[in-house]
């Protein structure tokens, strides 16, 4: 405890010689005692310090202090109050030389910077450090939250009895441009410092959270407040536009903007002298020469809030591609080139311009030929903030690179934005453009280097019905089908009918013809018979030619009625196949070919005449009895 | 020559009133190119009110409606073309699109494979055809018949007999078959849902469990009948009652 004296004491680097005598008593006292080494200078002293008493909302230094080397320091588990920052540490350390001793004294703080949020009386907890090995742990530390005014005298060293600020002379207001906007206006907060007071250290930084607005900050560019004078209830106030923002809302309904707060120092003039203890202090500050009688006065400032009625925008005539833009724009497109070989980019701009929620605006949805490759937009903004609102111009650039020759077009663009002033939607349409792209050099050389086309997919863009059809069409009446019809029964049964016709007449005809041919083979023998007799006659006469021509006929003419032949067909070659087909005796068909043969050789032959002739005749008769039997 | 019948056995009837609906539906065309489609729809419509169908009439009626985005009407007529022709490619794909359109997605329950292949022959040809096909193998028939009988050579009777049973075989399925189309179109086995919102019941009363919900558009299966109550079979197999005001048969 001494020896901190000391060194506070020397610390000051101011010497007066009635001061000096009263610090050489302690530094003797002092240093008898530490020469008595009962008491080690270096004793180890673990303390917390915070303000006893905070409003709410402030914030305050919590310290950890301690006069050696610790190591593993444990700050308390703060709950109450929010913790900013911390733990933060600083050295100090100071070395003694007094009457040829070195004494090194050293100090470690660890400070905690806290928020108090709600009111009460809370306990900060104690910090554990561990130094040599041994664990020290600090008080616990009381702080007291009281209720926060808007003008309440700031705490701190500045604070003093009498130094006041009233609520009249210092409050913050906040204006809003109009409280009906539709959903996605601009809308203008303005928060008003307004003072009769000089004031300086003014920070705005906590107001910045809007929740369901979109917000722009006016005040960017903006180094020095602007400021004017009024005139309030017979005082003047000098205002200043502290903060100034654009406001969009993003939803309909009634939002409310919270009251923004704002920190500043305020220099109050004093009521009274400093009160205390230090003669010597109050000799040094209440000096007429420093003393201005002005006092800095650090003052929380809380703004009223402020209720918003956001309208939603008309339903009625909303344009289909309406995107949410609200204020008053114009809309142009650029096409770099409009003829292009293939292969050759070309950029498509479109420029939006106006005044309203531009930033917020996406970009137009462009309707390219399937054959352009493009690319992403590229956006940029050029932004402009005054204090009027937030107005400029928004560039969308499409780089677009044709890959087919072709006459392609572009479809218009359309844009529409609601316009707060006409209260209506405003419809804005680019041009469409129409694109030539004839063939590239380059490309085409590739090309035949590749052996090849670049072939692709063919790619659908649309789904939709087929087209209807068109004439001639077969239109009947409803319900009748050609099936179990009249016609369908009639054609059954006409097949029908004609197939037994056909059956019946084939039937009897074959029958006939059958009949024919029974008839001839019954004849047949009586026929040859006939020949026969007529050729023995001619034998009688001696007709030798006419007997033989008789034979003949009669042996073939049998053979032809007997087996339904016609003469025509048989011959010498194939009759012998017929009769074994019919089943005659192999002995009795070489017989019946013998007696043709023979026929034929006689005819010819020399010799008697009579006697051969009569041979054949009974052969001939001999053979066609014989063949009679075998066919019956 | 099967066509020429045809077109000899329509004019015969119909030769009259035919040339004012081709003329009607060509007007009618006319306006669905200008996408008078509300106008197209009644001159289509006038003149199946006259008493005449044809499968491009219902198709072209069908695209009208869709064009009108009345997708259950659009349905009914596309399936009423793809009756009376069902192979028809453009009434199959537009039929498939108008069928994305509607609210109720059921999946279909895969039926045997007998089932399938004789749906799907009951379906190759219109009934029309399969008329044809059954009358002309029963001429073959009748004719391998008459070879048989009539001829003396042994292959070619032998030939004609194998034949003749397989065409007997080919007659008796194409008869079955367009005796089976035939029943189908003139009792009406199928329906389009016409009312947005359907409850399905459990049996034929109001006051019977509800047991699903169907909404337009939607194709069912009429199986049963009671009073104005029809038993339904939907694609997916469930079965339930609804009133024969919300449907339209096809």
């Amino acid at each position: 405890m001494f020896s901190n004296e000391i060194m506070n004491k020397t610390k000051r680097n101011f010497v007066s010689p009635s001061r000096m005598a009263k610090t050489m008593l302690w530094l003797v006292a002092a240093w008898l005692m530490l020469g008595a080494g009962s008491v080690r200078a270096d004793e180890v002293k673990f303390t917390a310090t915070a303000k006893p008493v905070v409003t709410s909302g402030e914030r305050f230094q919590l310290n950890y202090k301690i006069n050696a080397e610790g190591a593993n320091f444990r700050g308390p588990n703060i709950t109450d109050f929010q913790m900013l920052s911390g733990p933060n540490t600083s050295t100090s350390s100071s070395v003694q030389i007094i009457n040829g001793k070195v004494s090194r004294t050293s100090e470690y703080v660890f400070s905690y910077i806290l928020q108090a949020s709600a009111e009460g009386t809370f306990t900060i907890p104690p910090a554990t450090i561990v130094v040599d090995g041994k664990n020290y742990t600090s008080n616990s530390v009381q702080v007291k939250v009281v209720k926060n005014a808007a003008a309440q005298p700031g705490t701190g060293q500045q604070k003093s009895a009498g130094a006041t600020a009233g609520a009249d002379d210092l409050f913050l207001r906040a204006q809003i441009s109009n409280s009906t906007p539709y959903q996605g206006e601009q809308v203008i907060i303005t928060y008003k410092l307004y003072t009769s007071l000089p004031i300086s250290n003014i920070n705005v930084s906590e107001i910045n959270s809007f929740p369901g607005f979109w917000s722009k900050d006016l005040f960017q560019n903006i180094k020095e407040y602007p400021q004017t004078r009024e005139v309030i209830n017979g005082q003047e106030f000098v205002v200043a536009e502290v903060k100034k923002l654009a406001l969009f809302a993003q939803r309909s309904g009634q939002i409310v903007i919270e009251p923004g707060l704002l920190e500043c120092v305020a220099q109050v003039r004093s009521a009274s002298r400093r009160n205390s203890s230090d003669p010597f202090f109050d000799s040094f500050f209440n000096d007429p020469f420093f003393n201005s009688r002005y006092q800095n006065v650090e003052k929380k400032l809380i703004s009223n809030s402020l209720k918003i009625d956001v309208k939603p925008l008309p339903t009625q005539n909303k344009p289909t591609d309406f995107s949410g833009a609200v204020g008053s724009f114009s809309f142009e497109s650029e096409l770099s080139n409009s003829e292009v070989k293939t292969n050759e980019p070309i950029t498509l701009r479109f420029k939006l311009k106006g005044r309203g929620n531009i930033e917020l605006i996406d970009a137009p949805k462009v309707v390219f030929p399937p054959d352009f490759e493009v690319y992403d937009p590229e956006i940029s903004n050029n932004i402009q903030v005054n204090l009027s609102g937030v107005s400029g111009t928004r560039t969308f650039e499409y780089l677009i690179i044709p890959r087919n020759p072709g006459s392609y077009t572009i479809k218009s663009v359309p844009f529409s934005y609601f316009d707060v002033s006409r209260q209506s939607y405003v419809n804005l349409n680019t041009p469409a453009y129409d694109v030539t792209v004839s063939k590239g050099d380059g490309q085409a050389a590739q090309i035949t280097y590749q052996g090849g086309t670049n072939q692709t997919d063919i790619q659908y863009i649309g789904r939709d019905i087929r087209h209807i059809k068109l004439p001639p069409y077969q239109l009947r009446p409803i319900g009748t089908y050609f099936f179990r019809s009249p016609l369908y029964n009639l054609l059954m049964l006409a097949i029908a009918v004609v197939a037994i016709a056909i059956l019946i007449v084939w039937r009897r005809t074959v029958r006939r013809r059958r009949d024919v041919a029974r008839m001839r083979t019954r004849k047949a023998t009586k026929v040859s018979r006939r020949r026969l007799k007529l050729a023995a006659s001619y034998l009688k006469e001696k007709k030798e030619f006419a007997f033989y021509n008789e034979i003949s006929r009669a042996l073939w003419g049998y053979m032809s009625d007997k087996l339904n032949i016609p003469p025509a067909e048989l011959s010498m070659d194939n009759v012998r196949d017929i009769l074994n087909h019919r089943k005659v005796n192999p002995e009795v068909a070489d017989q019946f070919i013998e007696t043709l043969n023979s026929t034929e050789y006689a005819r010819f032959a020399p010799g008697e005449k009579s006697e051969v002739m009569d041979k054949v005749y009974h052969q001939a008769l001999d053979v066609i009895t014989k063949i009679e039997r075998e066919l019956k | 020559m099967k066509k020429f019948l045809v077109i000899l056995f329509l004019l015969s009837a119909t030769f009259a009133w035919a040339d004012d609906n081709q003329l009607l539906i060509e007007e009618a065309n006319n306006l669905y190119n200008q996408n008078e489609y509300e106008q197209a729809a009644t001159l289509y419509q006038k003149v199946i009110e006259n008493g005449y169908e044809a499968p491009e009439l219902y198709y072209n009626l069908g695209n009208t409606y869709f064009k009108l985005n009345n997708m259950p009407q659009a349905i009914l007529y596309y399936e009423k073309a793809r009756k009376l022709a069902p192979a028809d490619d453009n009434i199959l794909f537009n039929l498939s699109i108008a069928n994305n359109r509607i609210v109720d997605k059921i999946e279909t329950v895969p039926e045997a494979f007998y089932a399938r292949w004789w749906k799907s022959l009951v379906y190759a040809f219109s009934l029309d055809a399969w008329g044809w096909i059954s009358l002309t193998v029963f001429g073959l028939t009748i004719l391998m018949l008459l070879v048989f009988l009539l001829s003396n050579i042994v292959w070619l009777r032998k030939a004609s007999f194998w034949s003749g049973i397989i065409f007997l075989i080919l007659f008796g399925v194409s008869f079955l078959l367009a005796r089976q189309k035939h029943t189908s179109f003139s009792r009406d086995h199928q329906a389009i849902v016409f009312t947005p919102t359907v409850t399905i019941k459990s049996s034929p009363t109001d006051s019977s469990i509800d047991l699903f919900v169907i909404h337009e558009g939607t194709k069912v299966q009429l199986t049963d009948h009671v009073g104005d109550w029809y038993e339904i079979t939907i694609a997916n197999g469930s079965v339930g009652w609804l009133k024969e005001e919300d449907i339209r048969k096809i």
